[in-house]
């Protein structure tokens, strides 16, 4: 029997397994990516609090000591790997206090994710011109508010690819918790070609899942970029030249 | 009592001193024009006005209150002396009406109704109603600086503090910018215009400040200033300027 015929038969026998594995890895990275996004995007704002020395030294100590723990967190999670972080994370705490590998999973990649995303959103943040900040600050805005209306969504939208980044780096790199036996997509393709000893056509119908996933998921964010984006030109309201004008009455009386 | 009294106003950024020793008074309706070469500390004041920057030195009172303490209510200050920049920080993310009314929502903590209504009032003013759901980045330069003005007379403010709003506009904007601003000094709006425009300063001013290396050299009413300068460094400014 020839490779092709391998691969074929494979996957007609085994496509079950393929798919529930890929249903476990979308749903590590999904949530992982999701979950990350959010811990990142709190570290981040945190560490934008002003704290005046002089003016309020309690809170100052503690902004430094917060930033101090932040940081331990993110160097520590971005300098070790995740299959280890895995390993030493599920087997001497989370399986002995009775949860579920799918949930350590879960836990083990949103808390990966969010060091990066930390990193990420900070860099978002840096992004923001100051005039924002300083216009939302002449209004009279506090904090919070100019963080939360003006500099956050722009920060957002910046970041918007390398989110995509770690979306797809995560689709892949979550083949890792194979390791704290998470029946995910190539955990399932090493079953599915141990059963005829025939590995590699197996693999093949695994990368190629794989890269259907991360396009997929690349052209969705691309989508979701420009719809953020709007149009470039504008019509003005009620223009009787140009018949986008008719289209945007209508959403004004809607 | 006067609106603003700065007095002895001093700022620097580590070893460099902008502003050695500024007083002056804002009376409610004042038209104040601040004119001097790039440097010399207009912006700097203006934006310690604005709490932007904290002063080093000397006080600045709002209604007889020192702004600079621990406790001063800064946001509501901020929604009452308000500051338009030159390069406009109109909300990149947010509509043109969304900018108007974001303020008056969140600060002033008015409902939706009342803020759309206020923001079509002085959208309507500048001349910008039609754009009313474009974003900034589909504006002009002088089209961001109008809807940065209705912005601020959206909070109603007591005083607003210009940052030479059109250093960064070609001669037509410059035009459509100042015909608005000619009009709310006209209402009796309290500003203070830090400008290089000279006929601006000249003719709707009721007073014109003159800076010079951290320093006021010279103030008076306009005729004064454009008219008979006193001191040397006011005519050597005035004179390079008209020689143009």
């Amino acid at each position: 029997m020839g490779f092709f015929d391998w691969v074929v038969r494979i996957f007609s026998e085994y496509w079950r397994l393929f798919l529930e594995g890929t249903g476990y890895t979308v749903l590590m990275a999904l949530v992982g990516t999701v979950a990350g996004f959010l811990i990142g995007l709190i570290i981040a704002v945190i560490r934008t609090v002003p704290a005046d020395k002089e003016k309020s030294p309690v809170k100052w100590g503690i902004m430094k000591v917060v930033n101090f723990i932040l940081s331990v967190y993110v160097e520590v999670i971005r300098g070790t790997p995740m299959m280890v972080q895995a390993l030493i994370i599920h087997y001497s705490w989370f399986a002995k206090i009775g949860m579920p590998a799918l949930l350590s999973a879960i836990i083990i990649i949103s808390v990966n994710t969010g060091a990066y995303m930390a990193e990420i959103v900070r860099g978002g943040i840096i992004s923001i011109d100051k005039g924002q900040v300083e216009g939302a600050q002449s209004i009279g805005m506090s904090h919070v508010q100019t963080m939360s209306l003006v500099v956050i969504p722009q920060a957002i939208r910046n970041i918007m690819p390398s989110i995509g980044n770690e979306f797809v780096v995560n689709i892949k790199d979550s083949s890792v918790l194979s390791v704290i036996s998470i029946t995910e997509l190539m955990f399932m393709s090493k079953s599915a070609g141990g059963t005829y000893f025939q590995f590699v056509p197996a693999y093949v119908i695994c990368a190629v899942i794989y890269f259907i996933l991360t396009f997929t998921v690349t052209r969705i964010l691309r989508l979701v970029e420009k719809k953020m984006d709007g149009d470039d030109s504008y019509v003005i309201c009620g223009s009787q030249t140009d018949f986008r004008s008719q289209i945007n009455a209508k959403k004004e009386d809607a | 009592m006067s609106v603003i009294e700065v007095s002895h106003l001093k700022k620097s950024f580590g070893e460099n001193d902008v502003l050695h020793d500024i007083s002056f008074s804002v009376e409610s309706g004042d038209v104040i024009s601040v004119i001097g070469s790039s440097g010399s500390g207009k912006s700097t004041m203006l934006r310690c006005i604005n709490l932007l920057e904290t002063p080093t030195g000397g006080s600045i009172l709002f209604h007889g209150e020192e702004i600079n303490k621990k406790g001063f209510p800064l946001t509501e200050y901020r929604s009452k002396v308000i500051m338009v920049f030159q390069s406009f920080n109109l909300f990149n993310n947010m509509s043109v009406l969304k900018n108007c009314t974001v303020g008056v929502q969140k600060v002033l903590k008015l409902s939706k109704t009342e803020a759309e209504e206020r923001a079509e009032k002085y959208l309507s003013k500048v001349g910008m109603s039609a754009y009313k759901n474009a974003k900034p980045r589909q504006l002009s330069g002088g089209q961001k600086q109008r809807v940065a003005i209705a912005r601020a007379l959206c909070m109603e403010p007591e005083v607003i503090l210009f940052d030479e709003p059109t250093s960064a506009l070609d001669p037509e904007m410059v035009g459509e910018v100042l015909s608005v601003m000619k009009s709310l000094a006209a209402e009796g709006l309290t500003m203070i215009v830090v400008t290089h425009e000279m006929a601006f300063a000249r003719d709707v001013s009721n007073k014109v400040i003159f800076m010079d290396g951290g320093y006021i050299e010279e103030e008076g009413a306009p005729e004064k200033i454009f008219g008979s300068p006193e001191k040397h460094r006011t005519q050597e400014f005035l004179a390079r300027y008209f020689a143009q």
